[in-house]
């Protein structure tokens, strides 16, 4: 397979994954945070009860309109959800490929 | 939802823990940048980029492990098989990055010990296990499956005993004993790690199967190919 088909299929699929597939992953809280629940109570996410760990977790030092994954300013949650995932993959392919592009560039003088 | 972070959030691990873990993770980092320059083609960086995003797109999709936790892919191992572990460990740290300034996903404060436990602990020691697996193991399709979903358990869990390192050092047990909480982190994470060898190896192999040259564990030798095997 050549290169470029690679990586457009590569890309495509990943955008499906961050802005369709994510939809429907699971909401429970994953390995780290299960442990650090334990001793607390949850109801939809938040802490209702009990002493754990994540209880003296303080909120986010930046939030932001992309906190969670979501899009703070749009009401339709499942829309947010899915285009905070395809803008989180262009912009990490955008961030990544230039910062590799001028990790590769610096090198090409030494070859020449 | 805002109670609930991914990763290492706010104020779970203190700051002198956290600071020392930032200063280990810059010199890492720093490191993963003089090494993997001295290996980057030019016409990997479009790949290396793919990666970095796939890596985030995976992060996304939590699946369920028990009954009420799931996990996430962490990518270290993926992107260590794909890319060596200097450049994989830059990839992951792309993407946590990108999660803690943009998303809220993982604290600011904690970036140096989110990095060091999932770029950079996961990318090498998952780098590791691949290597020794696939000198005891056929250079097949299943042996190199066989090899990351190994490489991938064993990252994972090490990138989980890299936090319960950082929390015996600045963490304050709350409802559980530090041993409880040890023995619970280590042990979701070995589920975790299971459902990241499964993804993990089927996205490598796959890979393999048509562009073996990218698999950067297969030290560009291919796979052999059984006779039935048509790929």
């Amino acid at each position: 397979m050549k290169t470029k088909r690679l990586w457009t299929t590569g890309v495509v699929v990943t955008l499906i994954l961050a802005g369709f597939v994510s939809l429907f992953a699971s909401a429970s809280p994953d390995g780290l945070e299960s442990v650090l629940l334990t001793g607390c109570e949850t109801t939809d996410g938040e802490i209702t009860g009990g002493t754990c760990v994540l209880q003296a977790a303080g909120d986010h030092e930046i939030g932001g309109a992309f906190a969670d994954y979501g899009i703070s300013f749009l009401d339709n949650e499942i829309l947010g959800a899915s285009l905070a995932g395809i803008i989180g993959v262009i912009l990490t392919l955008a961030v990544a490929t230039g910062f590799f592009w001028l990790l590769a560039r610096g090198k090409k003088k030494e070859h020449a | 939802m805002s109670d609930l972070a991914l990763h290492i959030p706010t104020d779970v691990v203190n700051g002198p823990t956290s600071l020392a873990f930032a200063l280990l993770a810059a010199i890492a980092v720093g490191a993963c940048v003089v090494k993997a320059r001295r290996h980057l083609d030019e016409r990997l960086v479009p790949l290396a980029g793919l990666a970095t995003a796939f890596i985030f797109a995976a992060q996304m999709l939590n699946f369920p492990i028990a009954a009420v936790v799931s996990g996430h892919l962490l990518g270290g191992a993926l992107a260590a098989a794909l890319l060596g572990p200097w450049l994989g460990a830059l990839c992951v740290t792309v993407v946590i990055v990108i999660q803690a300034l943009l998303f809220a996903d993982g604290a600011v404060t904690a970036l140096g010990l989110n990095v060091v436990n999932m770029a950079v602990i996961a990318s090498f020691a998952g780098y590791g296990v691949i290597l020794l697996a696939l000198k005891v193991l056929p250079r097949t399709r299943w042996g190199l499956g066989a090899a990351v979903f190994a490489a991938s358990v064993v990252s994972v869990v090490a990138a989980s005993a890299g936090f319960v390192l950082q929390f015996w050092l600045g963490g304050e047990e709350v409802g559980q004993s530090f041993g409880e909480l040890a023995a619970a982190i280590l042990g979701t994470h070995v589920l975790v790690g299971i459902g990241e060898g499964v993804i993990t190896a089927g996205a490598v192999t796959a890979v393999a199967a048509v562009r073996p040259d990218l698999v950067h564990a297969l030290r560009g030798s291919r796979l052999a190919q059984p006779a039935k095997e048509t790929v």
